[in-house]
């Protein structure tokens, strides 16, 4: 890597020339191995991010239930933490965590808390509390109770929290790049350095497909652990 | 590698490495001088600005129109969900090259197209669900003594579901003011130069300096949005208090597709609807 980043500084020129396509489909065989690694690197720090998200909102969420006047600094906190330019946030933990994934994942993890607490807490909001009653009146412990008939009440809303955080990651990945772990964002950076359309192309394609098709697999995971609204809707 | 191009290389923030960040940030050369501060601040909010201003126009006035008429749920749901999955470094890096070929440069039409993707969606669906929360017995009340189907529109539901849509407008120009800096990395310039030449030159302490301005002015839209919100509160709506209306505009239910699991409660006045109309870059 060059010291400095000059964008579209590059040897090949930047115009749209037949040399430099907006896509060269040989690229995709001549750089397998790259694309692939890319990609991985890219579903790695999503799904890294996503749950470690998911377990520190879970917790969050939980403390919030048990003790009601935490609801407020835990929101407040994470709201304030989601605002928080992401170009900034990377940049800003550079000198102390170095270009390490750790960089990169501390941001995407805070990205994600404020979707996760506020969908969990949404979800065992949403059970009635004549349920919660009957559970108790079945003689349910608190701990089964929350397992076996308030968490599947909430799951369709944790499922959307979800859906919601990993796409969003997916995006946010990809600007992951200017610390030089961007997974598939590094090809389009790459690309954008050296004016190289092709990678660049390719990067965005690809996590653009990747933001969908992780989009799509949630909505039918939503649907699989909520047999019961199918049912209500037929 | 060379810089000799058809564009020309930009100009890189030259600053040395001992100069410290508050050292820097309180420096009125670089505030006026140039490239400076001044001069990239106001790029930013130029191009904020009218990325904000567009998104309503495109947003507001079709989603209020769709909810009135109860029209067009599921499409808008899709659109939604399809927006979100819209990574902007990613659409903004792919119009590059087409922006190139039209002759029309790196800059700032692919960034502002991306920007625009990103923010039109929140604002659609806050509008959407604000509109479409709006008390049915108001809206009946006024059809009964004779208001016009545009008349309810504007002179019921909107002044009704002007906080809640105004609550979207104000989290989506945060987005868009926390976002805009990745145009530092796609060939412009703006207030995000700073971090991308801080990074360049290995220089942690411009790095700082930088992200504490992106913080600062996403800081100060919050901010600015909350005070207009207050200042465009219609008058009638004013007198009407908070617990009544928080209580009325509560729906779990934001596009009528529950089951699928809801997207939090866009309606309420006391929390923000910030994962309601949540999209991210």
């Amino acid at each position: 890597m060059t010291g400095a980043i000059g964008i579209g500084a590059g040897v090949i020129g930047t115009a749209v020339t037949n040399r430099n396509p907006i896509l060269r489909w040989s690229y995709f065989t001549e750089q397998t191995e790259s694309i692939v690694e890319a990609l991985v690197q890219h579903l790695q720090l999503t799904l890294s991010a996503v749950g470690i998200g998911l377990i520190i909102s879970g917790a969050l969420a939980a403390i919030a239930m048990k003790y009601q006047w935490t609801v407020g600094p835990i929101t407040g906190t994470t709201a304030f933490l989601y605002t928080i330019p992401s170009v900034a946030f990377f940049g800003v933990l550079v000198p102390y965590t170095g270009n390490s994934a750790i960089t990169a994942i501390i941001p995407l993890v805070c990205f994600t808390l404020l979707i996760l607490v506020t969908n969990i807490l949404d979800g065992f909001r949403a059970v009635p509390v004549a349920v919660k009653d009957a559970a108790d009146g079945m003689g349910l412990g608190t701990s089964r109770r929350v397992l076996t008939v308030e968490l599947p009440i909430a799951m369709p809303y944790i499922i959307n929290g979800l859906r919601i955080a990993t796409v969003t990651t997916v995006g946010l990945v990809t600007v992951a790049a200017i610390i030089g772990y961007g997974g598939l964002g590094r090809l389009i950076l790459d690309g954008l350095r050296r004016a190289f359309w092709t990678p660049l192309t390719i990067g965005a394609g690809l996590s653009i497909l990747l933001a969908l098709l992780l989009d799509l697999m949630f909505y039918w995971l939503g649907n699989a652990v909520t047999p019961w609204t199918r049912r209500k809707r037929t | 590698m060379s810089a000799a191009t058809v564009l020309a290389p930009l100009a890189q923030a030259a600053v040395p490495r001992d100069t410290g960040v508050f050292e820097f940030l309180l420096d009125g050369q670089r505030w006026t001088g140039s490239p400076g501060i001044l001069g990239d601040l106001l790029d930013t909010v130029l191009l904020c600005a009218a990325v904000i201003a567009l998104s309503i126009v495109l947003a507001v006035p079709l989603a209020a129109y769709l909810a009135h008429e109860r029209k067009a749920q599921l499409a808008s749901a899709w659109v939604v969900n399809i927006g979100r999955a819209i990574p902007t470094f990613a659409i903004a890096g792919l119009l590059v090259p087409v922006s190139l070929r039209g002759g029309y440069g790196f800059e700032p039409w692919p960034i502002f197209i991306a920007l625009t993707l990103l923010t039109v969606p929140p604002m659609f669906l806050s509008t959407y669900v604000a509109v479409k929360q709006v008390s049915p017995g108001a809206v009946d009340a006024a059809r009964a003594v004779g208001y016009t189907e545009r008349d309810v529109l504007t002179k019921v539901e909107l002044p009704l579901a002007m906080t809640v849509i105004f609550t979207g407008i104000r989290v989506a120009s945060v987005q868009v003011v926390a976002t805009e800096p990745i145009r530092a990395f796609l060939g412009g310039d703006g207030l995000g130069r700073y971090v991308r030449d801080g990074l360049g030159q290995r220089n942690q302490n411009l790095v700082i300096a930088g992200a504490i301005l992106i913080a600062l002015l996403a800081g100060g839209t919050g901010l600015l949005f909350t005070a207009i919100e207050r200042l465009v509160k219609p008058v009638g709506v004013r007198r009407l208090g908070r617990p009544k209306r928080a209580g009325r505009l509560q729906s779990a239910d934001p596009l009528g597709l529950a089951g699928e699991g809801t997207e939090g409660t866009a309606g309420s006045a006391d929390r923000d609807p910030v994962v309601a109309a949540a999209d991210r870059r």
